[in-house]
């Protein structure tokens, strides 16, 4: 059976969820869609139509409305089915409705918390301005084996600190780099990857962090 | 003389020219193959046309080509005028051709995974599924690298043939069985490529995006 502990975990960078798009992701065994409408903040629901079980994160965002792309219901905001293509005239009932899951966008991150009673705090990395956007790897590994490659990676100089069990912050000169650690299931882990100061600022920096990062997921593969 | 391919509407590799078709407003006369369950393309007759027994073919004014990559290297040259989809510039084509051939080389994992589950071709799916998220992994990180760059697609500022080439079998992995969770930049260049003018959807992918 798949996890909901009440933690908040980062599923994706706040900027690769365009507006106006729905995407799959897996959480400690839960499917989800991330889904963001043409402006406002990301959602995440299961992954799961309420009509005939479709992906929603295969959907897509008309009118402020995730549709799936089965039958074409859609879904507003807060998960109640506001169309039903098939019936123009009916008002669909409001028991139909979509399963949500708490979510919160912060430092460049957006977060999820699928417990039936969230009331964990989200991880501390001090203010929330500021944050860029380095990019996600994901690691065919599990969390723990992850967790060790952060530890061990040559971060040219930065030491690593975990805040809570969902997130890590690296410090390397001048520069912060905070990092959303979402188990995916039993052999995979997603890293979500953000960073502040001064070598954060320029396209030409993050890229060399983002080499460095394709080089981490390279050397905690390596082990066996 | 009219532009005549041999086509199967459920070939992502027949797919990419009639993306590239479309995209260049040029018209064309359709030949198609039964492929399933027929396997037309197997057969004496079709052989002669294309001695490999594969599909896409096109004829265009006495020539005719294989190769789903070299027939869109062929179309760009030919039609394109704006030269947009096939650059000549010399830092933007090598890059091209390496991304076509990539299309048609480690991409065509992820149409292996697909021929298997949507017609049952005896191959081995654990192997093909492996190699086709390798090969995802690869355009990922180069997409992710373009995003941070301010870039939109695979080379240059303009879509281009590779674009076209390497659109269909990742729009289409699901059918493989093939998920996309694992490749962000990759599901937004998807979602560009389905915003371009023109664009056209076929079986298996949306029509929406
Ligand atoms: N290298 C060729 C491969 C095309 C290809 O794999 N075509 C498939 C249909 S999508 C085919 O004809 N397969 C027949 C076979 O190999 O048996 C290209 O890129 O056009
Ligand atoms: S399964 Fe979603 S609308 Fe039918």
């Amino acid at each position: 059976m798949a996890e909901r502990p009440d933690r908040w975990i980062g599923v994706a960078l706040d900027r690769q969820i365009k507006p106006g798009s729905s995407n799959p992701a897996i959480v400690g065994g839960n499917a989800i869609a991330v889904w963001r409408a043409e402006k406002g903040p990301a959602n995440v629901w299961e992954d799961r139509c309420p009509h005939r079980g479709m992906r929603l994160s295969f959907g897509f965002v008309r009118d402020g409305m995730l549709r799936c792309i089965y039958h074409g219901w859609g879904y507003e905001l807060g998960g109640h089915c506001a169309s039903i293509p098939a019936h123009p005239d009916l008002a669909p009932p409001k028991t139909i409705c979509a399963n949500v899951y708490r979510s919160e966008e912060r430092y460049g991150i957006i977060w999820t918390n699928l417990s039936e009673s969230p009331n964990a705090p989200l991880p501390d990395a001090g203010p929330d301005q500021g944050w860029q956007s380095i990019r996600s790897v994901y690691v065919a590994r599990q969390v723990a084996a992850v967790k060790g490659g952060l530890a061990s990676f040559d971060w040219g100089g930065g030491r690593v600190e975990e805040i809570g069990e969902g997130a890590a912050l690296v410090n390397a000169g001048g520069l912060s780099l905070l990092i959303a650690i979402q188990p995916v299931d039993e052999s995979k882990t997603g890293l979500h990857v953000v960073a502040k100061g001064e070598g954060a600022k320029d396209a030409k920096a993050r890229l060399a962090w983002a080499s460095r990062l394709e080089r981490l997921r390279g050397s905690i593969e390596a082990q066996s | 003389m009219a532009i005549k391919l041999y086509d199967y509407s459920l070939s992502g590799s027949c797919y990419k020219v009639r993306l590239l078709l479309g995209f260049l407003d040029l018209e064309y006369e359709r030949h198609p193959i039964g492929f399933y369950p027929e396997r037309e393309h197997r057969t004496e007759t079709f052989r002669a046309i294309n001695p490999l027994g594969q599909i896409p073919v096109l004829e265009d004014d006495g020539i005719r080509l294989r190769d789903a990559q070299a027939i869109l290297c062929h179309l760009a040259n030919k039609y394109d005028m704006s030269g947009l989809w096939l650059p000549r510039a010399p830092e933007l084509y090598g890059l091209v051709m390496m991304w076509l051939m990539f299309a048609g080389g480690e991409l065509m994992a992820a149409s292996a995974a697909r021929l298997h589950d949507l017609l049952g071709y005896d191959l081995d799916i654990e192997t093909a599924r492996r190699n086709a998220h390798a090969a995802f992994r690869i355009l990922d990180d180069h997409l992710t690298r373009r995003e941070i760059e301010g870039g939109t697609w695979i080379v240059g500022d303009h879509p281009t043939i590779a674009d076209v080439a390497c659109f269909p079998y990742t729009a289409l992995s699901n059918d493989g069985g093939i998920g996309l969770e694992d490749y962000p930049a990759l599901r937004n260049w998807l979602r560009s490529f389905m915003h371009l003018p023109k664009f056209d959807a076929m079986s298996g992918i949306s029509e929406f995006a």
